[in-house]
C-alpha cells in the first residue's frame, strides 16, 4: 500500500531530513508515526499524500511509482488519500457542511447522491449540529473532527493524521483516535503522527520511530 | 438553507473587484470609441473616393496650333463615344469665374482673360472610367486635353484614411495590451492571497483545470459587467455624435462595437487561465 525503497529527503543543500530509508505500509495496517521534533515526521507523511518529492529513492502509493505519475493521476491518486493536518485547514469562509463535503464536489459527485451520505457522517462526528457554523465559531476538538470528516467523506484507502490530538484535550485526543480505529477496522490504512505517548501505549499498533532521518519499526507497546 | 449548491470557494473580497471593474470599463470604451472612430472615418473616406474616383474632369488647354475652340468639337465627340460615362458637363464660363475666384478675387477676372475649357465627367453607374486609355484618346484627338484623375487629392485622402485605421489600431492593441496587464497582476494577487485554499484544493484532489476554472469564473462575471458598461457608455456617446453625423446613430454602425465586450471577455479567460495553470505547474 505504502512503499518507500532507499528514499532520501533533503530540503536543498541542507542536511538529509530521510536517509535509505526503507518502508512498506501494508493495505489495512494502523501505524503511529512517533519521534522527537524536527525529525522529519510531517515531511514523511507529506511524501505519502504527495506534497513532497523525495531526494532519492522511490515512494510507491498503491502500486503507483509517484515520481512516475502525471499530474492528473497525482490528483486522482490524491482523491485515495485522506489527510487530517495538525492545523487542520479548514476554509474559514464555507461552512462546516461545505468544508466536509468539498473533496465530493471536487470529485464531480452529483449533490443528490451524497447528500444524506454526508448529514450521517456530520452526525457520527458530533457536529451534526453545526453544518451551517463557519470553523472560527468550532472548538479545537469540533474543527478537527471536522477535518476528520473531510478527510473520510470520500472512503479513502489511506488517511494520513498529522498530530492529530495535538490542538485538543486529553478525552477528546482519545475519542479521535477512536474514530480513526473504527474507520481502519473497515479497512482504511491509517498512519498517525504524533507525540503523545498515551496515544501508542493505550492503542496497541505498531509505531514507526523516526529519528536522525532512520526509521526503526517497533511493535505495538500495549 | 440549500446545502446543494455549490459554495464560492475563493472569497470574493480577495479577489481584485472594483479596481479591476473601473479600468475594464475605461478600456472598453477607448475600445469601442477607437473602433467607432475609424469605422466612420474608413466609411467616409469611402465614399469620397467613390466619388472621387466616379468623377473626373477635362481639360483643354490652347496649343501653339490650335485654339481651345477648335479642340473642343473632337474631345466632346471621343467623350460622347466612350463607354461607361454618365454625364458629360461642359463648364460656362461663369461657372469658370466661380471656380476661380476665391483664388484671384472677386472681381478680378475680365472678359479678356483666357480661361481654359473644362469639362466634367461622370462615371455611368457601376461603370469604372478607363482613365489612362481615356487621356491617351482625347491627347491623340486634342493636343491640348488633359484628363484630370484627381489623383494627388485621392492619395491624400487614401493615406489619411489608413492613418486613422493604422493609429485606431495602435489605439485597440494599447487598450488590449493595458487591459491583459490589469488582469494578469489581479489574478496573480488573487492566487496570492489564495494560497492556502489553493494548498487544500490541491490536496484533496483538485485538479489544475478545476482551481483555474474558479479564477475564470470570477474574472469572466467582473470582466463582462464592466465591459458592457464601458460599451454602453461608447454607444451612448456614438449616440449623441449622431447630432452631427448621422450614421453614428445607425443599427449597423452601432452593432460593429459588439466585439468589444466579446473580446474582453475573450481576453479576460485567456490570460486568467493561461496564468493560473501556469502557476500551478510549478507546484508539485
Amino acid at each position: 500500500m505504502i512503499r518507500f525503497e532507499n528514499l532520501s529527503l533533503r530540503y536543498e543543500a541542507g542536511r538529509d531530513i530521510l536517509a535509505q530509508v526503507n518502508l512498506d505500509i501494508p493495505a489495512g495496517a494502523f501505524r503511529f508515526l512517533t519521534g522527537p521534533s524536527g525529525a522529519g515526521k510531517t515531511s514523511l507523511l507529506k511524501l505519502i499524500f504527495l506534497a513532497h518529492a523525495p531526494s532519492g529513492g522511490r515512494v510507491e502509493i498503491m502500486g503507483h511509482d509517484t515520481g512516475q505519475i502525471g499530474r492528473k493521476q497525482r490528483a486522482l491518486l490524491r482523491r485515495q488519500i485522506g489527510v487530517v493536518f495538525q492545523d487542520f485547514r479548514l476554509i474559514d469562509h464555507l461552512s462546516i457542511f461545505d468544508n466536509v463535503t468539498l473533496p465530493l464536489r471536487i470529485a464531480g459527485e452529483k449533490p443528490e447522491t451524497w447528500h444524506d451520505n454526508a448529514l450521517e457522517l456530520l452526525n457520527w462526528v458530533g457536529l451534526g449540529n453545526h453544518l451551517d457554523a463557519h470553523p472560527a465559531t468550532l472548538s479545537g476538538g469540533e474543527k478537527q473532527r471536522a477535518a476528520i470528516a473531510r478527510a473520510v467523506i470520500t472512503r479513502p484507502q489511506i488517511i494520513i493524521a498529522d498530530e492529530p490530538t495535538g490542538n485538543v484535550d486529553p478525552q477528546m485526543g482519545e475519542r479521535l483516535v477512536r474514530l480513526l480505529v473504527e474507520l481502519n477496522k473497515m479497512g482504511t490504512t491509517i498512519v498517525v503522527a504524533t507525540h503523545d505517548r498515551h496515544l501508542w501505549e493505550n492503542f496497541a499498533f505498531p509505531r514507526l520511530h523516526l529519528e536522525d532521518g532512520h526509521i526503526h519499526q517497533m511493535e505495538a507497546d500495549a | 438553507m440549500s446545502r446543494q449548491k455549490p459554495p464560492q470557494l475563493l472569497p470574493p473580497q480577495s479577489l481584485a473587484g472594483p479596481a479591476l471593474s473601473a479600468v475594464t470599463m475605461v478600456m472598453c470604451f477607448l475600445a469601442g470609441l477607437a473602433l467607432g472612430c475609424a469605422l466612420l472615418a474608413d466609411r467616409a473616406a469611402d465614399r469620397w473616393l467613390a466619388r472621387a474616383t466616379s468623377a473626373m474632369s477635362v481639360q483643354i488647354v490652347e496649343t501653339a496650333r490650335l485654339s481651345v475652340d477648335d479642340q473642343l468639337p473632337a474631345v466632346m465627340r471621343e467623350l460622347q463615344a466612350t463607354p461607361g460615362l454618365g454625364e458629360i458637363n461642359l463648364l460656362s464660363r461663369n461657372d469658370l469665374v466661380a471656380l476661380l475666384e476665391p483664388w484671384l478675387g472677386t472681381g478680378n477676372i475680365g472678359e479678356d482673360m483666357p480661361l481654359p475649357v473644362l469639362i466634367e465627367i461622370t462615371a455611368a453607374p457601376g461603370a469604372k472610367i478607363p482613365a489612362k486609355a481615356l487621356d491617351a484618346q482625347l491627347r491623340a484627338v486634342a493636343p491640348g486635353a488633359r484628363l484630370d484623375t484627381h489623383g494627388q487629392w485621392r492619395e491624400t485622402l487614401q493615406s489619411t484614411a489608413r492613418a486613422l485605421t493604422l493609429f485606431a489600431a495602435l489605439v485597440l492593441t494599447m487598450v488590449t495590451l493595458a487591459t491583459a496587464t490589469v488582469i494578469l497582476f489581479a489574478t496573480r494577487a488573487g492566487l496570492l492571497a489564495n494560497v492556502e485554499i489553493l494548498n487544500v484544493l490541491h490536496q484533496i484532489g483538485a485538479q489544475d483545470g478545476y482551481i483555474s476554472r474558479r479564477f475564470e469564473a470570477h474574472f469572466m462575471r467582473t470582466t463582462a459587467r464592466a465591459a458592457l458598461a464601458g460599451t454602453v457608455l461608447a454607444l451612448l456617446f456614438f449616440y449623441a455624435l449622431g447630432a452631427l453625423v448621422p450614421e453614428a446613430r445607425q443599427g449597423d454602425f452601432l452593432i460593429h462595437l459588439a466585439p468589444v465586450p466579446l473580446a474582453a471577455l475573450f481576453l479576460s479567460w485567456q490570460v486568467t487561465r493561461r496564468y493560473v495553470l501556469r502557476q500551478l505547474k510549478a507546484q508539485l
